[in-house]
């Protein structure tokens, strides 16, 4: 077959399938998509620009390393405004263990705030309105809250989900603060846990694209036996793997906080340093390691 | 019975009230005290302080908000035998609340399973309330010597024994959450033999190791249980022998190690009859400070 008549046979095959794509349109809409900053610039560039709209992405590392430091910066993130390159969007945060603290996402917003403030001067200057979206209690009234005290909450949190994304289409990123922590306990249906957890990435996996926003699972580590030695693993892996579009693993290199790209169908796996300062994440300084390419 | 699902502005919903340690420079390094509506661990190793800190958070609950406290009763779950009636009865003789001991519930947990059962139990004692007082302090002290005995190393037990840790913390938070509570739970510590070998070489938190009576240890129960807390904070101590040879000390800290509303910090402190004490950093003394601080160096009691 020559290359016009193949190409046309595709054209045709469109119309017939209604709701598919062709791999030219998958392609200019992949290039338009739209990112969600980290605070960390180096973050963002082994990130392809930030963390995507319409893909699920799981975080995962140890307790203390930073993973609701990075879940409360991007609920705050979402809500750069369009004038100062970012979405102008708001987050729903659902937390399923009680990490969430209103002061430090106070502190947070207002790290975001004083940046912005700082290096988009000169644009938001024309935009007289916006000094006044540019308060941190403005910044914490477009996150919202859940709070989860049982898996079975948890379902229904994402059920309800389903309508009220319908109705709040501001709503650009959602981020679960963690999504394995009810899911830990001992379950008398294993078949059940897993049957669950399913169907929540699946439910999860359609908010992205349906609504094009950024889902963001925060996730515990675990240590697994295996052959006769201890590995830190990503805690019910073997369940979730499959569901999530990117991994970002942060862990600890000597006294550095470093973020590690373990997966993603696009990025090849790279890692760098970040910091969390009283502003957030924000990038290592600049004598820090560069970032390393693996 | 689901309660109804609603989104919240954290602003408005979320609480953002403290408790404090009865101890203003303590209460500095933890930006107020100890957060409602989360789980705070205290680790450390035998005589570090643990329970004494404990006790004294049982009477600052008492206190009204204006002074950092809840107004509120207290429920003690102990592990440890015997409960320390005595230092607790001492404490409380420079109580401002009337009847102090009125006010704090006291329940004794030998297994896991007796500690979800009280908990179980504690949902009645947090939503209709004996006293006129709401419970809105739960300390569990502690959550080492509950699995001591019943679980082996091999990975089988180890699994079992980190689904109890989930289902128990999982409680904990339901109430802390649910009530409006301060929820603080004590740790032991273990020693780390080497580095990066086993669960327990992995860094968790702010510092690579944690020092105590010259030795590198770890909170107990792995990096299970550390997954179950929201703050973890660590109390150590060291002997220290004088330069000219002769009297010997200890001297104690307090450090984060980890927590999502706090960075990396620590301070000294000490054990006197009022309790335990934080020690303002060298700088900020005043002379008038200088004087006090001397005192209470001079005071240092170990108070077992």
């Amino acid at each position: 077959m020559s290359e016009t008549s193949r190409f046309r046979s595709l054209e045709d095959g469109h119309g017939a399938l209604k709701g598919a794509q062709t791999a030219w349109d998958m392609l200019s809409e992949e290039q338009m998509q739209k990112h969600i900053t980290t605070g960390c610039e180096e973050l963002d560039a082994i990130l392809g620009g930030g963390i995507h709209c319409k893909e699920v992405t799981e975080v995962g590392g140890v307790p203390g390393i930073g993973k609701t430091q990075l879940g409360i910066q991007l609920a705050v993130n979402v809500q750069i405004p369009v004038e100062c390159g970012g979405l102008g969007g708001k987050a729903v945060y659902i937390d399923t263990e009680g990490s969430f603290m209103v002061e430090r996402a106070h502190q947070i917003a207002e790290g975001c705030i004083s940046d912005l403030l700082d290096n988009t001067a000169h644009r938001l200057k024309d935009f007289p309105a916006c000094p006044e979206r540019l308060q941190p209690n403005s910044f914490l009234a477009n996150i919202f809250y859940f709070r989860i005290c049982s898996y079975t909450e948890q379902i229904a949190t994402i059920n309800y989900l389903e309508k009220f994304l319908e109705e709040q289409k501001d709503v650009k990123i959602i981020v679960v603060d963690s999504i394995t922590f009810h899911f830990r306990q001992d379950f008398d249906d294993l078949a059940l846990r897993t049957r669950v957890l399913g169907g929540m990435s699946l439910k999860l996996m359609r908010f992205a694209k349906k609504y094009s926003l950024a889902v963001v699972l925060l996730n515990q580590v675990t240590t697994k036996f295996v052959e006769g030695s201890f590995h830190l693993t990503l805690a019910l892996g073997d369940t979730w793997s499959h569901a999530c579009t990117n991994r970002i693993i942060l862990y600890w290199n000597g006294n550095d906080r470093h973020a590690y790209i373990d997966k993603s169908p696009s990025l090849r796996s790279a890692t760098t340093p970040f910091l969390i300062t009283g502003k957030g994440i924000r990038n290592a300084t600049s004598h820090c390691k560069r970032v390393r390419m693996m | 019975m689901l309660p109804g699902i609603e989104p919240l502005n954290p602003l408005l919903h979320l609480p953002a009230q403290k408790l404090t340690l009865g101890c203003p420079v303590l209460d500095r390094l933890l930006r107020g005290g100890l957060p409602v509506g989360s789980v705070t661990e205290i680790a450390g190793e035998s005589a570090a302080g643990k329970t004494q800190l404990c006790l004294q958070l049982l009477l600052a609950a008492l206190l009204p908000p204006s002074s950092g406290g809840l107004s509120a009763a207290s429920l003690f779950i102990h592990s440890e035998f015997p409960f320390p009636l005595r230092r607790l009865r001492a404490l409380s003789s420079s109580s401002s609340a009337a009847d102090p001991l009125d006010h704090i519930f006291v329940a004794a947990a030998h297994s896991p399973d007796d500690l979800l059962s009280l908990l179980a139990t504690a949902d009645g004692l947090l939503a209709r309330p004996p006293t006129h007082l709401p419970v809105r302090l739960i300390v569990v002290d502690s959550i080492a010597a509950l699995f001591r005995s019943d679980f082996d190393n091999n990975p089988k037990d180890l699994k079992k024994r980190s689904f109890l840790f989930f289902k128990i913390a999982a409680k904990l938070k339901e109430q802390a959450r649910r009530f409006g509570s301060v929820v603080v739970v004590t740790n032991q510590v273990v020693d780390v033999v080497g580095f990066e070998e086993g669960a327990n070489g992995q860094r968790v938190g702010n510092y690579t190791s944690l020092w105590s009576s010259g030795r590198r240890v770890c909170p107990a129960l792995g990096l299970s249980w550390a997954n179950c807390v929201n703050t973890r904070l660590f109390l150590s101590r060291k002997d220290e022998v004088a330069d000219d040879g002769g009297s010997s000390r200890t001297r104690r800290w307090m450090q984060v190690v980890f927590a999502p509303h706090l960075p990396e910090a620590s301070c000294e402190l000490v054990i006197v009859r009022e309790g335990v004490c934080g020690i303002e950093p060298q700088s900020r003394r005043t002379m008038a400070g200088h004087a006090t601080s001397k005192r209470l160096a001079m005071a240092s009691l170990d108070v077992t």
